[in-house]
């Protein structure tokens, strides 16, 4: 049984060295980055590891080349590197011939905080969701991590991990059933605040705040944002009154602009608030606490909106 | 191996080419004819290991086309060693058809998704460590064009190949001098540059069947522990006399009275060579 206090990293790692372990067809390909459960893996399956280098183009193109040749590669890179760089890899191949690759990016948001904006991925939401056949993931907690693992593995076509790093609390139950793509936390249906990754428990603190000024307010953690159970989905979200979306990623083509697809499909009139971050450039160096206070994401900031938005 | 015979093989694939593009009003005409020899060889000369019936061979060679934006011979090839009807040539970037300016793999006997340069030969790497791993003797054959040889992706690759020992891995490099709108001089010292990057190079005429035979005698039982690189040297617009060479024909479309000269060009050689 997972122990739910492990680094998201570690999690998920522990499940692919099972993985690869059971399946000598696993390829793990590292663009030079590094991770604790990936030295285990390095050390236990030698045969199975390549690290590429920082070249993030050839670590695509010679997955796609393991994926056409019977092999089943994980890559995994900083994701701003790694999304961005090789983009035009990942929508060629991996989505346009459909292979069964799996792409860990380390680093959702604002997880390098202290890097700067080249280690900040926040657009790859946007960039990820408009390619076809690409299942996207973004775990918020050890739980999920390991059973995004599993998952990963046996969809046949690309499937794109965005994972964080740090131990968070449990979010999810072990046996949650995880091929729904969402989870729902709380029985308040004044507010439902969707939000995907570590930014899930903001969004639970936020609630917790809210929920003691009698706004009764639950979260959807949406770990699957690609493709999203849109019956399922919409039909929580109508219980509610209000729907909040929030994200460390631009207000772009991320969460808040999937709930507003959704819903305007639906011939939803739900009201929308998108918290997320503005459509600009921004160069300040700070960490995570300072980057939420200066775009709002922070759980006062997300608080005071909620209750100013009438 | 009869040269002769190949050669009119490769004059009858160089006028597909040619009404095929004719007949679409589009294609990369110059950079088809450049590596015909080339793919003549590797297809009717015995060099692929393929069977064109069953394209997911397991054990067939591999060959990725990576000049993809190129790929009026290769389609020509591939049906005249049974992949698909001649026929299906004449239906080559009309709308509709299964044969499109780029290649795809919907194609029998194409393996990637062609149109975008520089990918080929990192794909090409996963194919070959693929195989090693699993312990199948295939190769694993790369046709990149020169101009492709700009993007940084094709080195990164090559490291790569050469760091792994990849040598199972073949590049063969149409080396006809051209890109889009300039000669590819920078490029220069070409076949040093892929010496550098550890990899074993062979120079050849691009339109010499016995170079060409030349360089793959040995390929299944190499010593080497290198990936090889045959940078052929060729001609951009190869077999039609006012195109050889010149810039004017990357993408350009042949009209009127050149289409004429080309024909005559293009069936007057096998007409002279069966009547003596």
């Amino acid at each position: 049984m997972l122990n739910p206090n492990v680094d998201m990293r570690d999690a998920l790692f522990d499940e692919v060295c099972e993985i690869a372990a059971e399946d000598r067809n696993v390829i793990l390909l590292t663009g030079d980055h590094g991770a604790f459960g990936l030295e285990r893996f390095k050390k236990d399956m030698p045969d199975q590891y390549f690290n590429v280098g920082i070249a993030e183009q050839n670590l695509v193109n010679i997955a796609a080349g393991l994926a056409l040749g019977g092999k089943v590669p994980f890559i995994y890179g900083i994701t701003s590197f790694l999304v961005y760089r090789a983009y035009e890899q990942i929508r060629l191949h991996l989505s346009g011939m459909n292979l069964h690759v799996a792409i860990i990016g380390s680093g959702a948001g604002y997880t390098y905080d202290l890097e700067g904006p080249t280690h900040h991925a926040i657009q790859d939401l946007a960039m990820m969701r408009a390619l076809p056949g690409m299942t996207i993931y973004n775990p918020s907690d050890s739980v999920t991590c390991a059973a995004l693992g599993r998952l990963a593995y046996k969809n046949a076509g690309p499937t794109y991990v965005r994972i964080d790093k740090g131990v968070y609390p449990q979010v999810h139950e072990n046996i949650h059933d995880f091929s729904s793509g969402f989870g729902v936390i709380g029985p308040g249906r004044d507010v439902i605040i969707v939000s995907t990754g570590v930014m899930v428990h903001q969004a639970l603190k936020v609630a917790d705040e809210l929920s003691k000024l009698s706004i009764d307010t639950s979260v959807i953690d949406l770990y699957r944002i690609k493709p999203v159970d849109t019956e399922s989905l919409v039909s929580v979200l109508e219980q509610g009154e209000r729907i909040v979306s929030l994200e460390e990623h631009c207000v772009v083509g991320g969460i808040g602009s999937l709930l507003s697809e959704v819903l305007t499909e639906k011939g939803s009139v739900l009201p929308l608030k998108k918290i997320a971050l503005p459509d600009q450039n921004y160069h300040e160096n700070g960490n995570r606490r300072l980057l939420h206070a200066w775009h709002g994401l922070d759980v006062d900031s997300v608080k005071t909106m909620v209750l100013e938005w009438r | 191996m009869d040269v002769h015979k190949l050669e009119q093989k490769a004059r009858w694939v160089r006028r597909q080419v040619l009404e095929m593009i004719v007949g679409a009003g589009k294609g990369h005409i110059g950079g088809s004819l450049s590596c015909t020899d080339l793919l003549v060889a590797l297809f009717h000369g015995g060099i692929l290991r393929f069977d064109a019936k069953n394209p997911s061979w397991h054990e067939r060679d591999r060959y990725i086309h990576s000049k993809g934006h190129a790929p009026e011979s290769f389609y020509a090839v591939l049906a005249s060693v049974g992949y698909f009807p001649v026929e299906e040539l004449t239906s080559y970037a009309h709308p509709g058809a299964v044969l499109g300016p780029s290649a795809d793999t919907d194609i029998p006997g194409i393996e990637i998704h062609g149109g975008s340069l520089g990918h080929g030969l990192g794909i090409a790497i996963g194919l070959a460590i693929s195989a090693q791993m699993d312990r199948r003797d295939h190769l694993v054959v790369v046709m990149l064009g020169d101009g492709e040889s700009h993007e940084g992706s094709v080195w990164e690759a090559a490291m790569f190949a050469a760091y792994h020992r990849l040598n199972n891995l073949i590049a063969i490099v149409d080396h006809n001098g051209q890109m889009v709108l300039d000669y590819t001089k920078s490029l220069d010292p070409f076949d040093e540059k892929w010496q550098a990057f550890g990899w074993d190079v062979r120079v050849i005429n691009g339109h010499s069947f016995e170079q060409i035979f030349s360089a793959f005698e040995d390929v299944r039982n190499r010593k080497s522990e290198k990936p090889l690189a045959i940078i052929a040297n060729t001609v951009k617009g190869k077999g039609v006399s006012f195109m050889e060479g010149q810039l004017h024909w990357h993408h350009n479309v042949p009209k009127g009275e050149q289409v004429e000269i080309a024909r005559k060009e293009l069936t007057i050689k096998c007409l002279t060579r069966m009547l003596t």
